[in-house]
């Protein structure tokens, strides 16, 4: 891995398990779903990492389980090099300043009866922090660098589109400048004009903050424009891990192949002969995950070992990661290539 | 643009105006707007019944003669002691309603907290206030309350004073409060179970907000329709309980609510005499506020429940 000495983020064999009662008046646990199940990460000063997976990989609870909104099963995580993961609520209140958190939905994440104001305000309230020349003058100056009319202190979350709530919710998360700040899938909401609008802005903050993110998105179009590496996961484990230019020009795990010729071209002939690579049926049941491999019952390159043996991530050449018996040396789709080539 | 530039509408002026459109709509649901009217008559009535029929009457100042039929100088006849029964009765208004009101509140204080708790905290303190919750919510309410009535009042003393109101009003207060929370509770936790998976509680957390402020800070204003609404049944519920109570000898002698009055005439063999004003007055006081409240409360519950009407 690439930045081993003051990583702002490094989680280690994370697994975040839920358990499955029965009903009935005296309710047993039968089983466990294992929605992350031994993710290690890490991220640098500045530095963001892209997580993607298809819907139920476990990418949004990795998101929660780092910042502890869902609690962890085992591992650990480590903000700024301290150990956050048995921390009590009181012990983790000043942990809180160094990381945040922007949601997905922006309908959601706004309390509907709390104006502007007092949302991105809260952080200060909350952690007993006055800003030189005062809360209200550090939340109007925050309203302006995120794109928002200090004007609209006093409106209500209603009032606003979209990608405004998303520029609250940022607004917010960067109130007590933090080191780093888990997007979780923060435009997947909202239309494409506005999601650009947003990644420059994020871009433009990590820049001017030297902020880390955590990019949690599905869309790899997305992710290609702000990550510095990404990382690929699937039910619950991390397949690929590479800087970007890599997973997009030359990636070796088959589900990031078949990722990748998902991306539409913007080239109605490019597109109609294009060949795609198909994944049969759908993601299995983190219940009962496949024995072996994971993704082994889609996969076209899977073979008998992938039943028996679970690959161990391991890295081919530096910074690149990968967890495969078998994988696909030879470069993605043409669609692949050329997305890469207008990232770089 | 600095923080001297922000003017905007002050929050106060925009509650004003949300307040205004709210009366609006509420104008437009006749039946809200009938049961308020009644109930307004009655507030007044509760308020100051001296304005109206003069101080209460007593059997030494009763004005009239036993058991009196409807005439001009008694709308509403008198009972077998002389009094006036319109006196009485406009005068059992501000009782039954001082015991609705007292009563709402013990209910909905009770609902609310231990609905957003129970809701709220999941797990252990779920299933217990839950629990407590289920029996009261089994447990005849009406039975409940007649067998709770004589032991508080054993334990408090009949002539006790709390608060500058006797014993006996406040037992009755107690009791329909007690037996009466479990459904308040129950439907405010379904709606907090609702609200806690909403993700603004996700990013109070994520700054370190604890439980105990995120129930008052952003659970509570969002079941405030919900509670608003009980609240008016609860009312209606309990003004209903207390002439129950009264009717069968539990509540206050002294104090001549509605329950009171019935309870009199029952005793005064009023429907052998075929004295029926006797009879309907009180009577006819409790089925109108009920009612009333009742109107007022489904149309506050249609306005106020964000699923049900198409708001801006």
């Amino acid at each position: 891995m690439t930045a081993e000495r003051g990583d702002i983020l490094k989680v280690t064999d994370l697994r975040t398990y839920f358990p499955v009662r029965s009903g009935g008046f005296i309710p047993r646990v039968i089983g466990q779903v294992k929605a992350v199940d031994g993710v290690s990460l890490n991220i640098g000063p500045g530095e963001t990492l892209g997580l993607v997976g298809e819907s139920g990989s476990g990418k949004t609870t990795v998101a929660r389980s780092i910042l502890l909104l869902a609690h962890p099963t085992s591992g650990k995580i480590e903000i700024d090099g301290q150990d956050i993961t048995h921390l009590s609520s009181a012990a983790l209140l000043p942990v809180r300043r160094k990381a945040q958190m922007i949601f997905q939905d922006p309908y959601n994440a706004l309390n509907p009866r709390h104006t502007v104001g007092t949302i991105i305000s809260a952080p200060f309230r909350i952690q007993g922090v006055v800003p030189p020349g005062g809360v209200k003058a550090a939340v109007a100056e925050m309203m302006e660098r995120v794109g928002l009319n200090p004007e609209h202190y006093n409106r209500y979350p209603n009032e606003f589109s979209g990608g405004q709530r998303q520029r609250i919710g940022i607004a917010r998360a960067i109130a007590l400048r933090p080191k780093l700040i888990v997007c979780d899938e923060p435009v997947s909401a909202l239309d494409v004009s506005i999601q650009a609008q947003i990644v420059n802005l994020l871009r433009d903050l990590q820049q001017e903050f030297g902020i880390s993110y955590l990019f949690v998105a599905h869309d790899l179009a997305v992710v290609r424009q702000i990550s510095h590496r990404v990382a690929v996961m699937y039910l619950g484990k991390l397949m690929e891990q590479a800087p970007r230019k890599t997973i997009y020009t030359a990636p070796l795990h088959p589900y990031t192949h078949s990722l990748l010729s998902a991306v539409p071209i913007p080239d109605p002939s490019l597109q109609k002969r294009r060949s795609r690579i198909m994944l049969e049926g759908d993601l299995p049941s983190p219940i009962n995950p496949p024995s072996g491999c994971v993704f082994r019952t889609r996969c076209f390159q899977a073979q008998e070992r992938c039943a028996s043996e679970v690959p161990p991530l391991t890295e081919v050449e530096p910074g690149h990661l990968v967890a495969c018996h078998f994988p696909v040396a030879e470069p993605p789709a043409a669609a692949a290539s050329t997305v890469a080539a207008q990232a770089d | 643009m600095t923080a001297a530039a922000v003017t905007s509408p002050p929050r106060r002026h925009r509650r004003l105006e949300a307040a205004r459109d709210f009366a609006v709509r509420f104008s437009s649901r006749t039946d809200g707007v009938v049961g308020l009217a009644i109930l307004l008559v009655f507030a007044i009535l509760a308020i100051a019944p001296q304005l109206f029929v003069g101080p209460l009457e007593t059997a030494v100042t009763a004005t009239g003669s036993s058991l009196e039929a409807p005439s001009a100088a008694h709308l509403l006849g008198t009972d077998e002691l002389g009094r006036d029964i319109l006196n009485l009765t406009v005068h059992g208004a501000r009782i039954s309603m001082t015991i609705g009101f007292l009563a709402t509140l013990i209910t909905i204080a009770l609902g609310a907290g231990i609905g957003i708790m129970s809701g709220y905290l999941g797990g252990k303190a779920d299933a217990l206030l839950m629990w407590l919750t289920d029996v009261f919510l089994v447990l005849p309410n009406f039975v409940l309350a007649i067998a709770l009535a004589p032991i508080l009042l054993d334990i408090i003393g009949a002539q006790a004073e709390l608060f500058g109101i006797r014993a006996t009003l406040l037992v009755i207060v107690v009791v329909i409060g007690v037996t009466s929370w479990a459904t308040t509770a129950r439907i405010i936790r379904s709606q907090v179970l609702s609200l806690k998976e909403r993700m603004f509680v996700d990013r109070a957390r994520v700054i370190g907000t604890g439980s105990g402020r995120i129930m008052r800070r952003h659970i509570l204003p969002n079941v405030v329709n919900l509670i608003v609404a009980q609240s008016v049944l609860t009312f209606a519920y309990a003004v209903f309980t207390e002439t129950s109570l009264s009717f069968i000898g539990l509540g206050d002698p002294f104090a001549p609510s509605w329950g009171e009055i019935l309870a009199a005439a029952q005793s005064a063999g009023a429907p052998g005499l075929l004295a029926w004003w006797y009879i309907a007055a009180p009577a006819v006081s409790v089925v109108l506020v009920v009612v009333a409240f009742t109107l007022v409360g489904n149309a506050l519950d249609d306005l106020l429940n964000p699923k049900s009407a198409v708001r801006r």
